[in-house]
This record gives structure tokens, sequence and C-alpha cells, in this order.
């Protein structure tokens, strides 16, 4: 099976060792999840949010199906270490995103870990959160100096043309 | 008994006839200066004690600050370099109890204040006062780039929409000077004097006087001295605003910007003739201008530069001046000397 260079050069592992071992990945990865759930946006090491992001997306992918689902109900009750988180998943989150059908996160990296050990750190966010955003919000502004200037030009431009047509 | 009334006629003549002999134009500006300077000085006396006053600021990031400054000598500039540099280098206008505010004009009572600048939500009123300075400053550039015995009267400045593309300022030129076109030569020497304005970063310095201060400051101006009565009856306290920026006073129809240093592109695009007026040939010089918080590439500034060299079409509240097609030029004479002075 190849479906692109990098899967070929890769040998077919798709996915960083994290942990002890498959089973603690798992466990960690679990445990992240969670955290991003509740809070919404967390911040934790690059390639583990990274890891992760497959795994939520995925989730919000079961959620969608409704809490009728059997496999979507026991999706969630084992990604959720706590349960109370459940709910929230089938009632907040999936209610969410109904109109999207993929990218439902949103990664971004930050400086490097100071204290312990620089390593690479991001920050991995459920989109529509209630906080304030990652990216600074890009303002256009009608109104301002030169696109008032440009304003005019353009609207001499289109008269021009209107006339020649 | 005569001789006396002869002379009293002589004397009203000769005061009449001051605007059509004019001293040199160093003597007038200097006038104009020492009477700007004296009504200046008058005004600062008025407040002999320093009392407190509280200005609350309004503003992004600004909610609740409370700044104790003085009556009378304290202006919005001082207010903004109590906060931070930005504020001192961005601010343009100030709105003082939601009037507009030049920036170096001094407060007068416990006030709440707001800092206005180029990128607000909206910017309207900064950027007609924008247009409105850059009028000011080619009206100074024009008054000083001829050589002396050349006599320039500068008109009262047409107010202009931004979207018109491009700011103006009528003015009658010497009657020698009636064969006279620009040249591009001429307009880049226009331009570099305005960029040495700009480099100097001059204040311009509001001062609110009554009309009899307004008309000795334009004693060698009769236009002027009819448009300072005009101004006097149309404000509802009867009072005029002057400015001076540098050594050059003039009258303005509203608030002026804080300094020349705001500016960054500028240039003098275009001198159109607009036929002839009671005091001339009336020309109305162009310019385009953009402060230095909002730059344009070089394409678009050099489409909105063409642009501006066409005639700007005053709105309908000046319809004595019917604009004429700009190539309705008289011939010019190739061979009679530049009259600029170098810059």
């Amino acid at each position: 099976m190849r479906l692109s260079l990098r899967m070929l050069i890769s040998h077919g592992r798709v996915a960083r060792r994290i942990g002890l071992g498959p089973e603690s990945r798992i466990h960690m990865l679990r445990n992240i999840l969670t955290g991003l759930v509740r809070h919404e946006r967390i911040e934790t090491t690059l390639a583990r949010a990274d890891e992760v992001r497959f795994y939520a997306e995925k989730l919000i992918d079961y959620a969608k199906k409704g809490d009728t689902d059997e496999k979507a109900m026991k999706m969630a009750s084992f990604w959720m270490t706590e349960k109370d988180l459940v709910p929230k998943l089938f009632k907040v989150l999936a209610p969410r995103f109904e109109t999207q059908s993929n990218s439902y996160t949103r990664m971004a990296r930050i400086p490097n870990r100071a204290n312990l050990d620089r390593a690479k750190m991001a920050v991995l966010e459920y989109k529509g959160n209630p906080f304030p955003p990652l990216y600074p919000a890009k303002k256009e502004n009608e109104l301002t100096l030169i696109n008032q200037l440009l304003k005019g030009y353009r609207a001499e431009r289109a008269q021009q043309l209107a006339a020649k047509a | 008994m005569a001789t006396r009334s002869v002379c009293g006629v002589l004397q009203r003549r000769f005061a009449s006839a001051a605007a059509a002999v004019r001293p040199p134009a160093a003597e007038v500006r200097s006038k104009r200066n020492a009477v700007f300077s004296r009504e200046q000085a008058r005004q600062r006396a008025l407040y002999p004690r320093i009392e407190k006053i509280e200005v609350n600021m309004e503003g992004p990031g600004l909610d609740g600050t409370l700044l104790i400054m003085n009556r009378g000598m304290s202006t919005p500039l001082s207010c903004a370099s109590h906060l931070t540099e930005h504020h001192v280098t961005n601010s343009v206008l100030a709105l003082v109890d939601g009037e507009l505010w030049p920036l170096h004009q001094p407060l007068t009572a416990s006030c709440s204040l707001k800092l206005l600048t180029f990128k607000d939500s909206d910017p309207t009123l900064v950027n007609q006062a924008y247009w409105r300075s850059c009028a000011a400053l080619l009206g100074q550039v024009l008054e000083t780039a001829f050589k002396d015995d050349f006599n320039v009267e500068l008109l009262s400045t047409p107010e202009v929409p931004v979207t018109s593309g491009a700011f103006c300022c009528d003015v009658v030129l010497d009657p020698q000077l009636d064969s006279w076109t620009p040249s591009e030569e001429s307009l880049r020497s226009l331009t570099r004097g305005a960029q040495q304005l700009i480099h100097q970063d001059l204040a311009w310095e509001p001062l609110e006087v009554t009309p009899p201060v307004a008309l000795e400051v334009f004693s060698h101006s009769r236009c002027k001295q009819e448009e300072v009565e005009e101004k006097a009856e149309n404000s509802p306290r009867g009072t005029v605003m002057l400015y001076r920026c540098g050594d050059h006073v003039l009258l303005s129809g509203g608030p002026l910007v804080a300094r020349t240093g705001l500016c960054f592109q500028y240039e003098v695009t275009a001198i159109h003739n607009l036929g002839q007026g009671p005091l001339g040939l009336l020309r109305r010089a162009q310019g385009l201008s953009l402060p230095l918080q909002l730059q344009a590439h070089h394409t678009v500034w050099r489409k909105l530069r063409q642009r501006a060299e066409k005639l700007v079409e005053v709105p309908p509240v000046e319809t004595e001046n019917p604009p004429s097609l700009p190539d309705s030029t008289p011939p010019s004479s190739p061979d009679s000397a530049p009259p600029l002075t170098s810059q």
C-alpha cells in the first residue's frame, strides 16, 4: 500500500511512540483528550498535541452520530476518563460542528518550554470556544484614509468603464 | 481745514490701497507672527495661578484613567505624554467632551478626553482634518516658494471630501505670472518644499481669537479680511481659529492635525487654471498625501497620484468658481525665467 512518498518511507509507521508502550500511549492520549474536551483549549508538547488532534477530530465525528448510536456511546465512554463529559460531547460539541465535516480543531505553536527541557510546545483547541482568539483578528476598515481614496478611485474607474461600454 | 480733509481722504485711500502695494513678504510674515505671539502670550497670561483639573481618559485600555492636569496650560498632547510614546506619536486630534479639539490647544476645564488616530474604527473626522491640514501645508509652500517680487494671494481653501482624490488650495498669483504654466520640474520643486516642512516636524499651534485681532493679523490682505468676517459671523461664539505652522499664520475652517510630521507621502500633483476671478487669474493647486501610519505601495500610490492630477470638483457649497477645463491654459512663454526660487 502506498498512498504517498512519505507513507512509503515511513514503512507504515505513522504514529509517534509516546510513553512506555502502546498501552501507555493510549492512556496518555485519553487523559489529554479528556482535558481538551473539558477545557476546550489546552497547552501540551507539540508531539502530544499533534497525536491527540487526530483522535479529537475522530471523536467529534462519532459524537455527531448521536447518543443513541451504540458505537458512538462506546467510543465516548472509552475516551472520556471523566464520565461527566460524555453529555457535553453529545449536547455541546456535536451541535456546534453540525455544519462542518472536518477540521474541528486548531493548533498553534508557542515558545518552547523554558523551565524543564526546552520541548516544543503547542496549543490545541476546539474551534468555536469562548476564549480570546489565538491569532489576531484581521482588521479591515473601509473608512481609513487610504481605503477611502481607493474607494473613490474604484468608483471613478467604474464610471469610466461604463461610459466606454 | 481743506488740507485736513484732503489728508484724511488720502489716508483712507492709501489704507485701502495697502493690499495693492504690499510690503515685502518677509515683513508681512514677521508682522503676522508678532501679532500671533502677542495674542498667544495674552491668552496664556489669563491663567496666572496653577489650577488643577481632572481629565478622564477614554479609549481602548485607558478606561478609568484619571489625569490631574493644569488648567489653561496642559494640552491633550501633554495628557498623551503621560501615557505612552505610542499615544504621543499616533494621536492626531482629541475629542474633548465630544467636541473636536486640536492637540496643542490648552484644556480649560475638567473634561473627558479621547485621543483620535488614523486607525480608529471610524476615522472620518480625522481624515477630514488631515485633508484640511495637507491643504494648509500646500498653501504655506505656495506662499514661500516664489521669489519675493511675486505676490501670492491665498484664497479660502475649499473643503473637499477625501473620496474626491486630492486636496486643493486656491491661489491667485501675481499678474506677471499669468502666462506661466507649471512644469513637472516646478511641481517637483513645490513637493520638495513640502517635504522639507514635513521633515522639520512643525506643530500647528491653534489660537482662538476675536475678529479684531484676526483682522490685524491679516491687515495686508483684503480677501483674508473678508474671509475672517464671514467666518466670525458663521461661528456660534463669534471667534475664528488661527493656526501657526513655523512662521506661517493661517485661517482655518476647522481643526487641523497635530504636526506636519504626521504626513509621510506628500506630492503636489497639479496646478490648474480656473479662469479669471475678481482678484486675477484663479489657480487651484492640488496634491495627494498619506500619513505615516497608512502607507501605500508604490503601484497603488501611482494610481492614486494619476487620479489626483485631475481637477477636483468642489461640491456646490461654493458655486462662484465654475471649474473650467484644465487644458484651457493660456499659451506659455517657454523662454521666461522660472519664477520659483531654488529649494
